[in-house]
């Protein structure tokens, strides 16, 4: 009595019979070795079933609907504002975590604050550190300029109407997260422009009742700035706000999927 | 040994090893219709839901094409990506020409003249500057009832709550401005007050009394928001005609 099975499951045999080429041969029997151990072939099911339902026929578009496709609806190129905040989202991120090797967000107890020497050492001493921060700047400021035009967009094409209004509330949500994702990297440099705003910051919430003053310790770190607000406005904006924001802007282009794109009448 | 040909269920692990559903076992369907409480509502609402959805179509008088738009490879695609490599090359470009630079350091012990934050949270902090507006009450001795920080901090959020409910204000189909004239207005009237609101903080450096441009601050929003409504309602004759003319040609009603 042997343990070998032998069947018309015995997928060596099938193998050895078949006239295959080196390539094919090596693909078989690493596929039928990985699926031995993690039963491939339910997932490819999925994969495939998967592929099907997103190759359904969309419904027809309004325009195709009633053949207005013919008129050129000259504002179309302000749709693509949607598709820009993510690119410069995207730059952005990239760049920032090459900063991110080279910043430190430390006050420091003497002389300049660490976080602006690290800032100056990018921009002076570090091969392309100038262009990187560069980069990760502009990208910042057009991913808030493409929000804000996105919204406009949207409002002025009356696409946040009934049946969007999911999606106009979580773009609410992602514009104010992106303002807040700016300032608080605004505040990093440590610079006098920093410390101000974040001055403000820390006054605007202190004028909050009730929860004001639990509000400034918590994002804060005090009622005044010093070494915790960094390290917080640090964690918010390199840990915090990405994971939220990607997770939000995920949800936002998954639900205009599914949705569909509001066709102007 | 010898091969069993017979479908008896085996014990040695050989076999298919998966019992076969006979009768006795509820198929997914009679399992989700013995369930109970929020389950067995959920399935019942998708049953209905998918009903409705096949009648629906079933009734509709739409024809379906063979080509429904063009495929994504490659011509979506390559669209996208050249759209995509023109952005972010437009962005490296404004990177190389245009550096940013680095203000002086931080010193607590020096309030610099002019604080301002980056240019997209003006707005904002042009309405943290709204004390002269800030209700005062006879009742409580003219004193202010909030302090004007609070104030401007609400002011903050009513903004935002007033934008984040507008789908909620604003149904119905209408999708270009000249449709709806009143809300094409509103946002143009939005857009302008928010660059008003942005130049406050810096309202005492304009030749002029500070008075001036905190009141132009609010007019002129209204002024832009008139000036749109009537552009918007005078074009709209000639515009709905031309597009309910060709609307209807293509969709005679009913
Ligand atoms: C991080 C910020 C955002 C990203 C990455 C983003 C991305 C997108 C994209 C890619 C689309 C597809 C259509 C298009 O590109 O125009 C879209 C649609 C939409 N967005 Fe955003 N968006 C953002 C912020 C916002 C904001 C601030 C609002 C409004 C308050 C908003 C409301 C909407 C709505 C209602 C749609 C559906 C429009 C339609 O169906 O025509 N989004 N968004």
């Amino acid at each position: 009595m042997s343990l070998e099975r032998k069947d018309e499951h015995d997928h060596g045999a099938w193998l050895a019979e078949k006239e295959l080429s080196l390539i094919e041969k090596t693909y078989l029997m690493s596929l039928i070795w990985l699926d031995k151990r993690f039963r491939i072939v339910d997932y490819l099911e999925l994969l495939e079933d998967m592929y099907y339902k997103i190759n359904l026929q969309m419904p027809k578009s309004h325009t195709e609907q009633y053949n207005l496709d013919n008129k050129f609806w000259y504002w179309y190129p302000l749709y693509a504002l949607g598709s820009f905040s993510v690119i410069a989202y995207l730059v952005a991120a990239v760049s920032g975590a090459l900063l991110g090797f080279y910043y430190a967000p430390a006050t420091g107890t003497d002389g300049d604050p660490i976080a602006y020497e690290t800032i100056v050492a990018i921009m002076k001493d570090l091969n392309f550190g100038f262009m990187l921060r560069s980069i990760h700047r502009w990208a910042a400021q057009v991913m808030v300029a493409a929000v804000f035009l996105h919204m406009l967009r949207v409002y002025f094409t009356g696409a946040y109407k009934e049946p969007r209004e999911v999606n106009w509330i979580i773009g609410v949500i992602l514009l104010s997260l992106t303002m807040l994702f700016g300032y608080t990297g605004y505040l990093l440099p440590w610079n006098q422009l920093a410390f101000w705003a974040g001055q403000i910051g820390v006054e605007m919430s202190l004028a909050v009742p009730i929860v004001g003053e639990w509000t400034a310790q918590l994002l804060f770190g005090g009622f005044s700035l010093g070494q915790p607000t960094l390290q917080r406005m640090y964690i918010l904006h390199v840990f915090v706000l990405p994971f939220v924001v990607t997770a939000l802007i995920a949800i936002h282009i998954g639900i205009v999927w599914m949705q569909g794109i509001a066709e102007p009448h | 040994m010898s091969e069993n040909e017979s479908n008896e269920p085996r014990t040695d692990g050989s076999g298919p090893g998966i019992v076969a559903p006979d009768d006795e076992v509820p198929t997914w369907r009679e399992r989700k219709e013995r369930t109970t409480g929020l389950s067995r509502v959920t399935y019942e609402y998708f049953e209905r839901a998918r009903r409705e959805d096949q009648d629906l179509r079933q009734e509709s008088s739409y024809v379906e094409r063979d080509v429904l738009g063009f495929p994504t490879w490659p011509h979506e695609t390559i669209r996208n990506i050249a759209l995509a490599s023109f952005f972010t090359g437009m962005l490296l470009f404004l990177s190389a020409m245009l550096p940013p630079h680095l203000g002086d350091v931080a010193n607590p012990a020096e309030t610099p003249e002019v604080i301002l934050p980056d240019w997209y949270l003006y707005w904002s902090f042009g309405l943290l500057h709204l004390d002269p507006i800030n209700p005062e009450l006879a009742i409580v001795g003219g004193e202010k009832i909030m302090s004007d920080e609070l104030y401007g901090v609400l002011a903050n959020v009513v903004v935002v709550g007033v934008i984040a409910i507008l789908p909620f204000l604003n149904k119905g189909s209408a999708r270009r401005p000249v449709e709806e004239p009143f809300w094409a207005a509103l946002g143009v009237g939005g857009v302008v007050f928010a660059f008003t609101m942005s130049i406050l903080p810096i309202q005492e450096m304009f030749p002029w009394e500070v008075a001036i441009t905190f009141d132009l601050a609010f007019f002129l929003p209204i002024i832009a928001a008139a000036i749109t409504y009537a552009v918007l309602k005078t074009m709209r004759e000639g515009y709905m005609y031309d597009l309910n003319r060709r609307y209807y040609r293509l969709r005679p009603p009913r």
